[in-house]
């Protein structure tokens, strides 16, 4: 949550075309920056422009016209704007990123208290923690199921790995009571996720779990890390290393 | 509705083709608990594994089955899942049962009827 008094104010300037893993660039961007907590963003769309290649984009020519110009504009802390720079840069591609120093003279009002932010990653050995979360998978966040949201936003807040398991039969929380009977209907949609990290990490995902997940089970236990492999940013050593956790409990990252 | 409890996960593996009074077990054991009330289970089917629920055990090996592996996951408060283990110890025949003691957080919808625990 923002205070009043110095800030950065981060403008990314892209094209509307541009994608990322086949996802508009604005887009992951935009999901990126809210699970990462950040206090508010902006997408403007340009009605012309050019950018580092020279040519003129414009409305008129049909032609050409996904790649008008798009700015995403957020004020954050210079800390926070720091944190999240590096995967904003690797997001926005050959798109142009702009810093501005700015005064935030009065910050927006929010309702609920702000989530904690995410501890740095680090690497990690021995004791950790393992969330599992039990969902319908029906359930939805926004415009996507929700068990895609969540490992969505997991991703973005750095959690080690988390799998999506799918049952072949199941009952629980997030199933509303049969009208007529005092019996949980059973069902084809259970979904069970499971992610890895240490327990400080997890907490810090608790809030952004209670934003998303309306009906469902969360369950902590604590686990013995054996082998332990962390994805990092860097693609070169993320090709280098991917082994599970454990024997009994595999996972690999989506 | 935002709830925290101190729970027991059971984790039971066995064979998708172990039955109990003519019923796939898996379909035994879930409709249990739900006669019992029990918070969450789930039912999920491996690849691939071996392991007592596999029933072929030839001199001393494990060996590879083509009943697929059948896992199910139950949470719920200490005193419900004392209740299924009778059950549990009557109707798993070749299994694993794992419990171990957990943190739950249960989301409910306001507008929803839900069950009476914890």
């Amino acid at each position: 949550m923002l205070n009043p008094g110095k800030a950065v104010k981060v403008i990314i300037y892209l094209s509307e075309g541009a994608t990322h893993h086949g996802v508009p660039v604005y887009s992951s961007i935009l999901d990126f920056l809210f699970y990462r907590g950040v206090a508010g963003a902006t997408v403007m769309k340009g009605i012309a422009g050019f950018g580092a290649d020279h040519h003129m984009h414009s409305a008129h020519t049909v032609e050409i016209s996904d790649h008008l110009p798009l700015k995403i504009e957020f004020i954050e802390s210079r800390e926070k704007v720091d944190a999240l720079l590096g995967k904003l840069e690797e997001l926005a591609g050959s798109g142009l990123i702009e810093m501005q120093e700015t005064t935030v003279a009065k910050p927006a009002q929010v309702s609920k208290p702000a989530k904690a932010p995410a501890p740095a990653h680090l690497k990690i050995q021995g004791k950790a923690q393992m969330m599992r979360i039990f969902l319908s998978e029906e359930d939805r966040w926004k415009d996507k199921p929700l068990y895609k949201a969540l490992v969505e936003a997991m991703r973005a807040n750095d959690i080690a790995g988390v799998t999506v398991y799918r049952g072949i039969l199941g009952y629980g929380a997030h199933r509303r009571m049969h009208k007529d009977h005092a019996l949980h209907s059973a069902h084809q949609g259970s979904v069970m996720l499971s992610a890895i990290d240490t327990a400080e990490k997890l907490r810090a995902f608790l809030p952004m779990v209670d934003q998303m997940v309306e009906e469902g089970l969360v369950v902590f236990s604590d686990v013995d890390i054996i082998k332990y492999a962390y994805r990092a940013l860097d693609p070169a050593e993320e090709a280098a290393s991917a082994a599970p956790p454990s024997a009994s409990e595999p996972r690999s990252l989506p | 509705m935002k709830e925290r409890f101190a729970a027991r996960m059971v984790r039971i593996h066995f064979g998708e083709d172990d039955r109990w009074q003519g019923k796939p077990l898996h379909e035994a054991i879930l409709a249990k608990c739900k006669e019992l009330g029990i918070a969450e289970a789930i039912v999920f089917r491996g690849i691939e594994g071996y392991g007592s629920g596999s029933r072929i055990r030839r001199s001393g090996h494990w060996t590879l089955s083509k009943d697929a592996p059948i896992q199910l996951s139950i949470i719920d408060t200490e005193e419900q899942i004392e209740k299924l283990l009778p059950f549990l110890d009557a109707a798993v025949e070749e299994g694993l049962v794992a419990t171990s003691a957990v943190e739950a957080v249960r989301y409910t919808r306001e507008d929803a009827p839900h069950d009476p625990k914890p």
